[in-house]
């Protein structure tokens, strides 16, 4: 998995790619994740549309980052999630937890 | 150390292999012909299984290995993945989709391989560790 980010109105969008599956880089996107929180940055959107999978340490850092940020007063919204993903975040109800929206766009203005 | 041979892949007790187990079991899989959504389902599957026989079954013992055996015949795609450790009782993971699990970072692996997979079979065998086995049927 490789890693990018940027900033647009004052919100951190984060955009993984490849698989999030255990191991190093599933570390670093947890890790990339409280930084952000340590560094004050409390609205972040995660563009998964370069996600081919995850499994439950994907989920799991989701999830993580999600409720370390809502107890922080921040939130933590998904983009253009895949058709694999959605299975995933349906089959765990997780779907019910997160804001998801259609294009990064969307998600980025939903903090405005 | 990942070990791979024929149908068979052997790694440490160390996340920093669970790549190099999907890198087999794809390449694996895609002679077999099996269809890519087909190839996700199971390398989620089996990537579950190795994060909890390294996290949980050999405890990150790097002397302990983890040992993936893969199967393909008569439309059915068959992995085990077997552990060096203790075992556990599957029916005492809590249910990840209650209400009171829902946001909790961890628990979820064992129920996505069941959703995902047509069988899952649990083993003990007496000389020690785990062996899971999941069977997927396979519609090209």
């Amino acid at each position: 998995m490789k890693l990018t980010s940027r900033e647009e109105k004052g919100v951190e969008i984060l955009e993984p790619k490849g698989k999030i599956m255990g191991g190093p880089d599933a570390t670093m996107l947890h890790d990339y994740l409280h930084d952000l929180i340590n560094q004050n940055k409390k609205k972040v959107v995660i563009d998964l549309s370069k996600v081919e999978w995850m499994n439950s340490t994907g989920l799991g850092i989701l999830i993580s980052g999600l409720t370390t940020l809502r107890n922080n007063g921040g939130e933590l919204k998904l983009a253009m999630i895949t058709e694999k993903i959605e299975s995933l975040l349906t089959i765990t109800k997780l779907i019910t937890v997160f804001e998801n929206y259609d294009t990064v766009e969307d998600a980025v203005a939903s903090f405005q | 150390m990942a070990k791979s041979s024929g149908d068979d892949i052997t790694i440490s007790s160390s996340l920093d292999h669970i790549a190099a187990v999907d890198e087999f079991l794809e390449e694996w899989l895609r002679r077999q012909n099996i269809p890519e959504d087909t190839i996700a389902d199971l390398a989620i599957a089996v990537t579950e299984l190795v994060n909890n026989a390294i996290k949980h079954g050999n405890k990150g013992n790097l002397a302990k290995k983890v040992t993936v055996s893969l199967h393909f015949a008569n439309g059915v795609a068959q992995a085990t993945v077997g552990d060096e450790g203790e075992g556990f009782d599957p029916e005492s993971i809590p249910n990840p989709i209650a209400e009171e699990n829902l946001l909790k970072a961890i628990g979820r692996g064992i129920f996505i391989v069941k959703s995902l997979m047509d069988k899952v079979e649990f083993a003990f065998p007496a000389t020690g560790g785990t062996r899971i086995t999941i069977t997927k049927k396979v519609v090209n």
